[in-house]
């Protein structure tokens, strides 16, 4: 055989599972690769009958769960868990997980099966393969909170994370710490309970006390099996949200302020919108001056300009007393329009014709043109096009005439969606129309150049 | 525009594919994003039984696809295999076969073949050492050989390829004076061209991504249920053609006559359609050209533009946002962007990977939800890009790398804007990213964190993604996920507005158009495997439609496979169906079987496609005149030919072979017989006593019991779901009353129990009648097979001598030459996997009839041998190209 051929395919990598992959020249992995070769292997080594009957087994278990076949799935699992028995040790060790991932799958679908059914059967599978101990207990634990037994969930994770094996792993330790930030959010929710159960309480009753002393011990747990995860980077809207309610609740709002904040900027962190979203509702709250929400809420703008939070964003810069933020305070609202979900967005372009026409009084031209000059080429066909005046008009007449209005304003009294507008017939609009007409006549940028 | 308030937990990791040491927190189960907290109070999740419509099924009326169209006149070729291009020996020693292209094999079939190409400059070069006929060399040097005598040595029959063939004194003197000539010189120049050829070949097996994103597209008409189905067709896939179907809720799809068609100077790659603002706009793709079409409601094609791409089109797409936009991607590493107003613009260009370094010259592009940003796709991840921005600039959309748990070799096949498809459908921020394990679901506003992975499993490469309306408001949205080789998946994307995107249930496989084999009459094995053939070809082109709300919403399903065949399926919705609702209920009508006949006659009229190779045309008798060829006299050939005339049944006296008069001896039985004794025993119903009777001098090892019981513990928590009678230990659950128990048998009363596990498998497929009988054995025997000695004895059954396989079909140019069929004593061989060389030196002997010396075809020289240089780059500028990537570091992962 020649050598040469021998680069082309490098030699077959064994992952975890032991599962032949075999990549090409150019690295890529082909999972389907292992059928050509077997389609021309016909002399050699072969598979032993066990070993084909469990793939083939394997094989009719995905089949089956593919099709929705829940019964067939679980009678074929029955005959599948042989594979624990494989003298290929490889094979052996990669069972287990095989095993809870499709017997788990069967599990929560199969129409007879139940709690108990699951539990016994994670009870086994956590044993056997130790490995998946605590992938298999947090999983158990989410199936009980699914099915609203918080107690059982917090015992599963309590087991859980007291257990230890060999050496400490980075990936045992995550895995860790999440199932503790998933008790301290189990723990959160009977806070949460109790604090609505205080909140009916009179506050001279002497059951209040002890029920505020029960919250004190709580929170403390709490924020101990939170806080450990907040610090890996990660997106843990659920376990933040929870952490900075307690704090808050407990009067510590630095310490609220600076896990919100090391969220929100942590440069470790994925750049998650609700990350800056929490940290502006928390300012707002607190009641912080515009200065600094409107800070949070531009780096927001830069993240998602769509966000529903940049029409409270223009709000507070039309509000504001700077130029640059009523300039800005435009540039959001354009911002916003770009995109294809926010097109029918009546508030927005209401807020446009409104501040366009004010900036446009204010004789600020040149920030109008500065925005319109990055858009002119693709706005008219993306907004203002003639399919789209008849459709908003049979659609939302209001938005319609909102939508004339800053078309005339932009493109002049010529333009399609204007004249279209203009030329219907409404009683009930007659007067706004009749304003909108002289606006444009008067604002329109388009006259103005000339 | 709404962002989910609180998105599912999960860790970020930066750094390279592979990497083992992270947990992923996705865990593969289709389940866990139904269980993402409730971020308010834990009411919300007391709230929810736990069987709520979480189980959607779309039922497909017949077990598999059938034909919409007759199939085309044009023959079709299946190509080449992995039987053609891979080594076929030599993995008995390897753990994990792997694949080894098989230069070898195929430079000794071209040089069979094709020797006169191979051998004619030498041939020339060396004419002096030759003694030709009639040519008088009175030289008295021994390295003049005489060809006449050399052919009539070789006369005699000899395997091919046999390594222990006799040699005469002749031929091995002029072996070894030929051989290094021979050998290493043809063997050279040829074998570094042809194992670029195999090698591009074989990648291409592996993955064709030429036809990404699919060949076959929707038109919508004016009514709801009309429209255009636009495909190409024709054998070298350059007609397109348009045409209409009308779709009912309640019966198949009818389709109307005349379909309009239109020339194209290539074969067309992928045809894309959108709807904007009311304008129907068609796209096309080509090697080397795109082309863009506006499609009248009443459904005319009006061209608007062409656009050629030298280095060659890798995909397209068109703006949802703005009619007549329009993206391309070239192998350059270029991303034009064109539309009615501003004309071709580029916007990106990086001949560069965006991750880390990979080979593939593949790019793709897709729109986003701000129609001035696109997504810029290579196999390594996925970029957004500001058209207006600096260019070159912008965020990466998705990692090949940690932040999305990649495995090692994990690469992008697809990407995929999941725009806006109505008010009650998926966010349009969301983005579908494939590869050849998982499905990624991007949002726009959090890159690099996919808000939602899915193992598919499919196995093939899924090159064909199409997003689809929910069927009814409120509904989850069908996404139909198509594999190269025929797979169907459907997932159920739940998550419109405000709520994180997930799945709903568990996705489901649906029957792919190999599964309609059962609709076809029975064919002879010729035709049958012809048949198999085409339903197998690889899927190029899907398209979905949901038609007008009817009781129950209804999936037509339309499919495009390389043969050109059109198949479609109809699937209706089932919401929740009870637990005995997976029957399988759909059976194939007398509607459907006649449908599959009519176009079954249709295909079989189809002439074969034209071999590639040609018997040769000329012989070695114009170069040789007085010989003649060695005549075969003997009873034998008398005895054919006139069995031959006579038109009668060849028989063995005609031979004049003595029949055989006693039979081989019957072997004795040694004193080991297990097997007959067994059989013996069995045959006197006294199997369970013979068993019992080895059984008590052997005992299992040790740790046997263990795990046994184990596996029974486990086995009980699924036996008490399979409905079967349970005679485990007592720690499953108790069996509820109202069980069906439809396939518990009596069992028989000495089962031990842990013997339940083996008994349906093998029960499928024997008829019922029997299957006590042996049951009733089957208790008998140990629990698994897995004594080494049943193992061995089967697969020492495979036979050592393996044929050659000659393909059915003949390949598509003159580098890769096959033995013609039925040629088998030409190619039976030994595997000679141990002395590999011996097949490349032309020492073997063999008849000197016709097929020994060939004709080329006419016009073809030996630059004729590469493949037609519009279906494959010549050789040489690939081979530049190849040289050229290797010098690069390479740093994939």
């Amino acid at each position: 055989m020649s050598d040469f051929s021998e680069e082309l395919v490098r030699p077959t990598t064994e992952d975890e599972q032991g599962e032949p992959c075999v990549r090409s020249g150019s690295g890529m992995c082909f999972p389907w690769l292992q059928n050509h070769i077997e389609s021309i292997a016909s002399g050699g080594k072969q598979e032993k009958d066990f070993a084909q009957t469990t793939s083939a087994c394997l094989s009719f278990i995905q089949e089956a769960l593919l099709k929705h076949q829940w019964q067939r799935a679980a009678e074929y699992m029955h005959s599948y868990l042989q594979i624990l028995e494989d003298t290929d040790s490889n094979k052996r060790q990669g069972a287990p997980e095989i095993i809870w991932r499709l017997g788990s799958e069967i599990l929560y679908y199969h129409p007879k099966s139940n709690v108990e059914t699951f539990n016994t059967f994670a009870d086994r599978m956590k044993n056997i393969g130790i490995t998946n101990y605590l992938k298999i207990s947090l999983q158990h634990a989410l199936y009980l909170l699914h099915h609203g037994l918080l107690e059982d969930a917090n015992r599963i994770l309590t087991q859980a994370e007291t257990w230890r094996y060999g050496e400490k792993s980075s990936s045992q330790e995550v895995l860790i710490t999440l199932i503790q930030a998933y008790k301290g959010l189990l723990q959160y929710y009977s806070w949460s309970k109790k604090k609505m159960e205080l909140s009916q309480l009179d506050k001279d009753d002497y059951a209040y006390n002890t029920a505020s002393q029960n919250m004190l011990n709580h929170s403390w747990k709490t924020s101990i099996n939170l806080c450990a995860l907040i610090q890996i980077p990660g997106v843990w809207d659920p376990f933040v949200k929870s952490y900075v309610e307690m704090l808050e609740f407990y009067g510590d709002r630095d310490g609220a302020r600076e896990v919100l904040n090391n969220y929100a900027y942590d440069e470790k962190f994925p750049s998650n919108p609700n990350a800056h979203v929490y940290l502006y509702n928390f300012l707002k709250r607190e009641k912080a001056p515009r200065e600094k929400l409107i800070s949070v809420l531009k780096i927001l703008y830069q993240i998602v300009p769509s966000h529903k939070l940049m029409l409270e964003f223009h709000r507070l810069l039309r509000k504001s007393d700077k130029q640059e933020h009523h300039k800005l305070g435009l540039e959001v609202l354009f911002g916003i329009l770009d995109f294809a979900g926010c097109t029918k967005n009546i508030t927005a372009w209401k807020y446009l014709a409104k501040y366009l026409k004010q900036t446009l009084m204010g004789s600020h031209l040149a920030w109008v043109q500065e925005e319109w000059n990055s858009r002119k080429s693709w706005w008219p066909s993306f907004h203002f096009s003639y399919f789209w005046a008849k459709r908003n008009w049979k659609d939302d007449k209001t938005l319609a005439c909102e939508k004339a209005l800053v078309a005339g304003l932009l493109l002049g009294k010529g333009c399609k969606y204007f004249r279209y507008v203009s030329k219907q017939d409404h009683q009930v609009l007659k007067k706004k129309m009749k304003q909108m007409k002289k606006s444009v006549k008067k604002y329109s940028i388009v006259n103005s150049g000339l | 525009m709404d962002f989910p308030s609180s998105l599912p937990p999960s860790l970020f990791m930066t750094g390279p594919l592979g990497q083992s040491d992270v947990p992923d927190l996705s865990f593969m189960c289709s389940w866990r994003d139904a269980l993402t907290l409730p971020a308010s109070s834990p009411q919300g999740s007391q709230d929810r039984a736990p069987h709520v419509a979480k189980d959607l099924l779309w039922e497909p009326d017949m077990p598999g696809p059938l034909p919409l169209l007759p199939p085309g006149p044009d023959p079709w070729d299946p190509g080449l295999t992995a039987k053609d291009l891979l080594f076929r020996g030599g993995y008995q020693f390897r753990r994990h076969p792997r694949a080894v292209l098989d230069v070898t094999e195929q430079v000794s079939r071209f040089l069979w073949n094709h020797g006169d190409i191979a051998f004619a400059p030498l041939g020339r070069l060396l004419l002096e050492n030759f003694k030709l006929e009639g040519a008088h060399s009175r030289s008295k040097t021994k390295t003049v050989v005489s060809v006449k005598r050399l052919l009539q040595d070789l006369g005699g029959h000899q395997p091919w390829g046999c390594p222990w063939a006799y040699l005469s004194q002749r031929q091995r003197r002029f072996s070894i004076l030929g051989a290094p000539i021979l050998s290493t010189s043809v063997a050279s120049l040829l074998g570094e061209l042809l194992h670029e050829e195999l090698a591009l070949r074989w990648e291409r097996l592996l993955l064709d991504d030429v036809c990404t994103g699919g060949a076959l597209a929707w038109v919508p008409g004016r009514t709801p249920g009309a429209g255009q189905l636009v495909y190409p067709v024709g054998s070298t896939m350059d007609t397109l053609c348009f045409q209409k179907v009308s779709l009912t809720p309640e019966s198949e799809p009818q389709v109307l006559r005349d379909p309009g068609r239109i020339q194209l100077r290539g074969p067309v790659r992928q045809v894309v359609t959108r709807s904007v603002q009311g304008e129907a706009l068609l796209a096309v793709r080509s090697d080397h050209h795109c082309a863009l079409w506006k499609v009248s409601t009443q459904g005319q094609p009006a061209p608007l533009q062409v656009l050629q791409v030298d280095k060659g089109a890798t995909g397209i797409s068109l703006s949802p946002h703005l009619p007549g936009e329009m993206v391309i991607c070239s192998r350059s590493g270029a991303v034009c962007l064109w539309s009615t107003e501003d004309g071709l613009r580029q916007i990106y260009k990086d001949p560069e990977t965006l991750v880390f370094r990979d080979p593939s010259p593949w790019r793709w592009a897709d729109f986003t939800a701000h129609p001035r940003v696109l997504t810029v796709g290579d196999r390594t991840g996925v970029k957004m890009v500001d058209t207006q921005g600096p260019p070159g600039c912008g965020l990466l959309l998705f990692r090949g790398g940690a932040e999305a748990s990649c495995q090692k070799g994990e690469r992008v096949l697809l990407t995929q804007h999941l725009g806006d498809l109505g008010p009650e459908s998926l966010h349009p921020m969301l983005h579908l990213v494939c590869t050849q394990f998982s499905v990624y679901l991007v949002d726009e506003r959090l890159p690099l964190v996919p808000l939602l992975k899915w193992n598919h499993g499919l196995r093939s490469a899924p090159l064909l993604a199409r997003l689809l309306p929910p069927p009814r408001p409120g509904l989850p949205q069908p996404l139909l996920l198509a594999g190269q080789g025929g797979e169907l998946q459907l997932l159920h994307l739940a998550g419109a507005g405000a709520s994180m995107p997930r799945l709903a249930g568990l996705p489901q496989s649906l029957p792919t158009r190999s599964d309609s084999l059962s609709a076809f009459p029975l064919l002879e094995p010729k035709s049958h495997r012809k048949l198999q053939e085409r339903l197998k070809a690889p899927t190029i082109g899907l398209a979905a439609v949901i038609p007008p709300p009817a009781s129950t919403p209804v999936l037509s399903l339309f499919q495009l496979s390389a043969a050109g065949d059109v198949f479609y399926q109809r699937l209706h919705l089932q919401a929740d169906p009870g637990p005995n609702a997976h029957d399988p209920a759909a059976s194939w009508t007398p509607q459907a079987t006649a449908c599959c006949s009519r176009w079954l006659e249709a295909l079989l009229e189809v002439p074969l496609a034209p071999p590639v190779w040609a018997a040769p045309t000329f012989s070695h008798r114009r170069l040789l005149g007085g010989f003649e060829p060695q005549k075969v006299e003997g009873p034998v050939p008398e005895g054919l030919r006139r069995a031959m005339a006579q038109g009668r049944l060849l028989q063995q006296r005609d031979l004049g072979l003595v029949p055989p008069e006693e039979r081989p001896p019957v072997p004795e039985p040694g004193p080991e017989d297990e097997l007959s004794e067994r059989l013996e025993a069995a045959w006197e119903f006294g199997a369970a006593a013979w068993w019992e009777r080895r059984r008590g001098g052997r005992v299992g090892p040790g740790k046997q019991p263990k795990r046994q019981k184990r596996r029974t513990q486990l086995s009980s928590t699924f036996s008490s779901l399979s409905g079967r009678v349970d005679l485990s230990d007592a720690v499953s659950p108790p069996p509820s009353p109202d069980r069906t128990v439809p396939e518990a048998r009596p069992q028989p009363p000495r089962t031990p129990p842990s013997q339940e596990l083996t008994q349906e498998p093998w029960a499928q497929g024997v008829p019922s009648e029997r299957q006590q009988t042996l049951r009733d054995y089957m208790a008998e025997l140990p629990l698994h097979a897995d004594t080494p000695g049943g193992a061995s004895t089967l697969s020492s059954q495979t036979p050592s001598i393996r044929a050659t396989p000659l393909g059915q079909h003949a390949p598509q140019d003159g580098t890769f030459q096959q033995l013609p069929q039925g040629d088998t004593a030409e190619g039976a061989t030994l595997p000679s996997s141990q002395t590999p060389s011996i097949r490349a030196t032309p020492s073997r002997r063999h008849t000197p009839r016709d097929s020994m010396v060939q004709q080329l075809p006419r016009g073809d020289t030996p630059e004729g041998a590469t493949p037609p240089s519009s279906q494959t780059p010549s050789i040489l500028t690939t081979r530049s190209g190849s040289q050229r990537l290797r010098k690069k570091p390479r740093m994939g992962f």
